[in-house]
């Protein structure tokens, strides 16, 4: 055994350029199956994050234009959202456990100690941090007593606070003013991407005198595990909205929404066409890599024809010569498809606060399991594509073998 | 002469050989030959004669179409390709005119090979081919590689790894034709010390003074054997 792999040491060492070639064919195929693999991971990661968070059994409202005639109403109308549609609903439908709107008030800045920021805030209700997703709070959110009680409490994004406080641990239990008056920082949140500040609902419908009106709703259902179920309570939630606001139950636009528990059952589906996408493509790097690496043995094979006259003649057999084309051919893969592992796992491990900043992936890595199944198959497929040369290079008589040069 | 058979280490009897082609040639003709234990001989023609085939046919690298040949009592013949590798290692070693030797391996190593497929030991292996180096007064070149060697140094490893198995027979296709005369004066020397420690030696040569030098010249002429050979 330890023979041998003198014996490959020896070949191998010999031929560096070869070796070098068909090292990196094989190491570049493995780079990119474990990149991808963990990419995969990624998303398949992120999308189990976020299907376990309670986001996703919530169904989204819009205001919406008609498209279809209705009691006498032309199509076009513009159907706007209310703030009662809320009670409307959630009295109604009984699958609705909690309703929360959400509006944005523009046209002003929040103006702190060291800076400002023009443009607005959010006005919502305490659920709305579930919606956005905002998990990573220091104080709270805005809470149901804010709401009930009118409070001028505000929540910052954290760059935000820093923003305007020049630092953002000073920015918690100070104030900030918007629209003229001042408002109490009560929370700072952390998220990838989300920016905007938070105000009570009610406390700025209090303020502005409001019309009522809200660019979205969000119901949050309970008790529904299927398809059906979800668009059941769609179409209920849609029947009450079309009585109250005279359009037809059947229109489609007249407010859009987008029915998440729907969505979500969709995407399992599509996370385990991805997994399937991966391993395909990841099946076929590996087919590629084999190829590769069976033609260079060939190559090679062809270039010690001499070689391997000379070594019949003095006695190897037929299954000396074509174990040690096998393990030329395992080892050349298992070495440089082993730095390919690693070299992708470092990539990915580089990667990985740019993309989960940045591009939606969750722990994008490629666990130890995954590593050492892709490098038994690495040693199979090594085997493969060193199985054919070798059978051919024993077909050749000795003498036709030596007479090459 | 007539040689009891088992006396004879190599015995052919009327062995034909064609090389099949679009014009199939016939190469060996009725080949009959039988080569003592200890003999040192060696085969003489003209080019394309049909030497190197009978040779390749000795040493089991080539097969022949009908006749027989009996290397060491044993009917050679049809041979898996595993018995002959066997018996290549076992029963004959191999001289070539270009030495064939493994240009990435040193002196040592090369000629060691045959033993690696003989399964023995790397330590053992070792000992024994410095043991025939030392024979061909090499030692001290143990570690070059065939690179490093002169042409008659070169054929000197090669005829070490021809013994390390201690064969009973060696088989050498022009071991001379590409050395100079000195050289090859120096390498027939070597051939006949061996022949006088008892070894059977078969020299292809086209050089009539490495004929002269060994006990029997076989002469072929187009594929036949010259009923005129030096007995
Ligand atoms: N594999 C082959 N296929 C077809 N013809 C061959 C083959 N090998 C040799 N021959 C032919 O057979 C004849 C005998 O060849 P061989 O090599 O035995 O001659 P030789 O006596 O060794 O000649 P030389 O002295 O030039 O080495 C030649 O005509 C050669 O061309
Ligand atoms: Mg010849």
């Amino acid at each position: 055994m330890f023979d041998l792999f003198r014996e490959i040491s020896q070949t191998i060492k010999n031929n560096k350029l070869r070796t070098i070639l068909t090292g990196i064919a094989v190491a570049w195929g493995i780079f990119m199956l474990i990149v991808l693999l963990g990419a995969a991971r990624g998303v398949v990661n992120n999308y189990e994050e976020e299907s376990s968070s309670s986001s996703v059994n919530s169904i989204r409202l819009w205001s919406g234009t008609t498209s279809l005639p209705y009691k006498g109403y032309k199509d076009g109308r513009w159907i706007r959202l209310q703030d009662n549609d809320m009670d409307a609903i959630s009295g109604e439908v009984s699958t609705v456990s909690d309703v929360a709107i959400s509006t944005t008030a523009s046209g002003f800045n929040i103006v702190g100690p060291k800076d400002y920021i023009s443009g607005g805030f959010e006005a919502v209700y305490p659920d709305e941090c579930r919606t956005q997703r905002i998990y990573e709070i220091e104080g709270r959110f805005i809470n149901q007593k804010d709401i009930n009680d009118l409070r001028r409490v505000i929540v910052l994004s954290r760059d935000n606070a820093a923003l305007l406080f020049g630092d953002a641990e000073k920015a918690l239990g100070e104030e900030v003013k918007a629209m003229n008056l001042s408002w109490k920082v009560v929370g700072i949140y952390n998220h990838r991407w989300r920016k905007s500040a938070f105000v009570p609902y009610t406390t700025y419908k209090a303020i502005t005198g409001g019309d009522g009106y809200v660019d979205q709703m969000t119901v949050r259902v309970e008790g529904i595990s299927t398809d059906t179920e979800a668009e059941e309570t769609e179409s209920q939630v849609r029947t009450v909205l079309a009585r109250r606001h005279e359009f037809d139950p059947e229109d489609p636009n007249a407010v859009w929404i987008w029915n998440q528990f729907a969505s979500f059952l969709k995407q399992g589906q599509a996370m385990v066409y991805l997994n399937l996408a991966v391993w395909i493509i990841g099946i076929l790097t590996l087919l590629t890599g084999i190829v590769g690496v069976s033609n260079i043995m060939f190559v090679s094979v062809r270039e010690r024809v001499h070689e391997i006259g000379i070594r019949r003649a003095i006695g190897a057999k037929p299954k000396n010569i074509i174990i040690q084309i096998l393990a030329e051919s395992v080892v050349i893969t298992t070495i440089f498809g082993y730095i390919g592992i690693v070299a992708g796992m470092a990539l990915l491990e580089l990667l990985k606060p740019i993309l989960e900043d940045k591009a939606g992936f969750s722990n994008p890595t490629v666990d130890i399991s995954i590593a050492v199944q892709v490098t038994l198959a690495l040693i199979v497929a090594g085997a493969l594509a060193g199985l054919f040369p070798a059978i051919k290079a024993t077909k050749v008589k000795p003498v036709e073998a030596l007479r090459d040069e | 002469m007539n040689y009891e058979l088992n006396d004879a280490v190599i015995s052919l009897r009327d062995i034909n050989k064609t090389y099949p082609g679009v014009v199939p040639l016939h190469v060996l003709k009725d080949v009959s030959l039988d080569i003592r234990k200890g003999e040192l001989v060696s085969i003489m023609g003209a080019s394309g004669s049909g030497k190197s085939t009978l040779l390749n046919i000795l040493g089991i690298l080539d097969n022949y179409d009908s006749g027989s040949y009996h290397l060491d009592g044993v009917l050679i013949k049809d041979l898996s390709e595993n018995r002959a590798a066997e018996l290549r290692n076992r029963m004959i070693g191999f001289v070539f005119q270009s030495f064939n030797l493994i240009n990435y391996k040193n002196a040592l190593e090369n000629v060691a090979l045959p033993l690696f497929y003989q399964g023995i030991s790397r330590k053992k292996r070792n000992a024994l081919a410095m043991e025939q180096l030392e024979r061909m007064g090499l030692a001290d070149r143990a570690h070059h590689l065939p690179g490093e060697l002169s042409g008659g140094q070169k054929q000197r490893v090669a005829i070490a790894r021809a013994l390390v198995t201690k064969p009973s027979l060696i088989l050498a296709d022009e071991p001379t034709g590409a050395l100079d005369s000195k050289t090859s004066k120096e390498v027939m020397q070597v051939f006949r010390d061996l022949n006088d420690t008892g070894m059977t030696i078969v020299i292809v040569t086209h050089d009539p003074t490495v004929g002269a030098a060994t006990d029997r010249i076989i002469r072929i002429v187009d594929g036949s054997i010259d009923q005129n050979s030096k007995f």
